[in-house]
């Protein structure tokens, strides 16, 4: 038999521990934090396939959270499972992503930050007064409540944001070890050179684009699921671009473990400041500050840097070394 | 045009706002040749090139690649097409190392026919020792290396070469020549920019004069150098 590489190991053991969280009976409170974790690290991950290694400023995740959460609570209203409405909210997300594409990608550097900057304001206007099923006041004001979720238990809905998670993370990790992953970093590194060394960088950055906008999208309907009730104001929240930005530049843009730490951060802080209100923004925000300036390579950045990786990392491979002699 | 001409030249002209960088342009490569392109700084040479490349359109005119009218195509077609270049001021994947440099090459310059092996392009140009070290950490020299091991590595029937000599020691210019030889045994084309003499004298068939965006002299190195508006051109 084949023994499983440790490095492969140990995130599939630190799965499988997650999963069994609800089982033993943790405090729902703890779920519950773990829960947004788990949304906010599915975001940060796709920021970062996108800031990181794509070279794309993308300041519109507001837009695809939205649009996905609207999508399944509409959905809903008309007979269609929340379950479903989840991928039909992600395939809503990344359809607008493929028909934005075009114009905001001839947009360059700040110019597209800007340019998908403008968009959920115009879908939170549009929002606000388009309703599409049900009378006027309905649901209250211009917002829907998503239907036929109370079944859905809080440990479902943890294995759900978990699931989406981890498949945010092992489908940035599989991109980078692909051909994909070395065309989205010829792209960021130089975009000229990255043409003339054969790379269509209007077909890559769209790949990326959509995928970053399906799950994003998911990760948004997900939400939702637990917070049963979207609103223009909730779903095209710009908390939903300043959360992953955070996280991303926090942790350590253009390396894989820095989403995870900076979610872990983000969340946290969220939940310590939650009762501070725009305090708690303005606090973020100095932390922000002071990690870019003392650290312009996030937490990941200067973990690497000082090498603090190096002795797990020898613990590993000794461990291996013994597991494959005996 | 030719029956034989790689690249065809015709009536190309460039305008960045009021400057005419490229002016009436017309000139024809063959398959295998090597043309020099000369001319002071300014003269429109590197322009020419990225209008070849495709990384500009020309303001007008056409461009035609082994009789096919490639005008105003993205550079990553031409790429796939066959034509690869280098860079004056050398543009690498800073974060990648030389050997993923020219992997990027390999895995995207189309659906050719298989070009040499990778280390055998590091060790035509002289980098074998540092193909594993990223790109940022390369001096000016080895980046020029590495500008034609790319360039190569997609494995081109026209390859431009924009001053891959400038700043090298007179000792390293016969490896130079060397390597531009062994491009042209490969049966490619080259068209190459240039101010080192030694190397354009050497290694081109003909070359092309241009000032101030307009062509004044064509001929072989002979001709030209005793040619009369080239030498006002440079020593006027
Ligand atoms: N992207 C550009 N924008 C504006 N002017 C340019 C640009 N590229 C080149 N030029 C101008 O075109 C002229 C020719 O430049 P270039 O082709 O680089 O000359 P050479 O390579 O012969 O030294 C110069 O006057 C240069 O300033
Ligand atoms: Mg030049």
């Amino acid at each position: 038999m084949k023994i499983p590489r440790l490095t492969t190991l140990v995130p599939v053991v630190i799965l499988v521990l997650l999963a069994l969280f609800p089982l033993i009976g943790i405090p729902l409170n703890w779920l519950n934090y773990l829960f947004s974790f788990f949304i906010y690290l599915a975001l940060a991950t796709m920021w970062n396939l996108l800031a990181g290694y794509t070279g794309l400023i993308m300041l519109c995740p507001h837009a695809f959270v939205g649009l996905a959460g609207y999508t399944m609570a509409i959905g809903t209203w008309v007979g269609v499972p929340f379950q479903a409405g989840l991928i039909a909210g992600a395939a809503v997300a990344a359809l607008f992503a493929l028909l934005i594409s075009y114009p905001v990608f001839r947009m360059k550097g700040i110019y597209f930050a800007i340019g998908t900057l403008v968009l959920p304001e115009a879908l939170k206007a549009w929002f606000s007064f388009w309703r599409p099923v049900g009378t006027a006041y309905q649901g209250g004001g211009a917002g829907y409540a998503v239907a036929g979720v109370a079944g859905f238990t809080l440990g479902d809905k943890y294995w759900l944001a978990l699931a989406i998670a981890a498949v945010s993370i092992f489908v940035v990790h599989i991109i980078l070890r692909a051909r994909l992953g070395l065309g989205l970093t010829a792209i960021r590194d130089n975009e000229n050179t990255a043409a003339s060394s054969g790379v269509n960088i209007f077909r890559l950055k769209l790949s990326s684009f959509l995928i970053a906008a399906f799950i994003m999208g998911i990760a948004g309907a997900a939400y939702y699921i637990h917070n049963p009730r979207i609103q223009p104001t909730s779903g095209f929240n710009i908390s939903w671009l300043l959360l992953p930005l955070m996280a991303t530049v926090i942790g350590g843009e253009g390396i894989e473990e820095g989403p995870i730490i900076g979610a872990a951060i983000v969340t946290f802080l969220r939940f310590l400041l939650a009762d501070y209100g725009a305090w708690s923004l303005f606090i973020q925000g100095i932390i922000l500050v002071v990690v870019v300036v003392v650290m312009p390579q996030g937490i990941a950045g200067l973990l690497r840097q000082v090498g603090a990786y190096r002795l797990p990392l020898r613990l590993f491979k000794a461990a291996e070394a013994k597991i494959h002699k005996t | 045009m030719s029956e034989t001409a790689v690249l065809s030249i015709d009536r190309v002209s460039k305008h960045f706002g009021g400057i005419v960088a490229v002016k009436d342009m017309t000139f024809e490569v063959q398959a295998g040749e090597v043309l020099g392109l000369m001319g002071p700084n300014g003269a429109g040479k590197t322009t020419l090139l990225n209008i070849i490349a495709g990384t500009y359109s020309p303001s007008s005119g056409r461009v035609h690649f082994c009789g096919r009218d490639i005008t105003g195509l993205p550079a990553h077609k031409l790429c796939h097409l066959g034509i690869a270049r280098t860079y004056q001021i050398p543009q690498p994947f800073t974060s990648l190392s030389a050997r993923q440099n020219i992997l990027v090459a390999t895995e995207y310059g189309g659906k050719k026919a298989a070009g040499m092996e990778h280390d055998k392009i590091f060790d035509l140009v002289n980098l074998s020792e540092q193909k594993d070290m990223p790109a940022r950490d390369l001096a000016t020299v080895s980046l020029k290396r590495l500008e034609l091991a790319r360039a190569l590595a997609s494995n081109p029937t026209l390859i431009l070469l924009d001053e891959i000599a400038a700043g090298s020691t007179d000792a390293e210019l016969p490896r130079i020549l060397g390597i531009i030889e062994e491009i042209h045994k490969m049966g490619k084309t080259v068209v190459l920019v240039e101010h080192v003499m030694k190397v354009m004298v050497e290694a081109v068939d003909r070359i092309i004069v241009i000032d101030k965006g307009e062509k004044i002299a064509e001929g072989t190195p002979g001709e030209v150098m005793k040619d009369e508006k080239v030498i006002a051109a440079y020593f006027g």
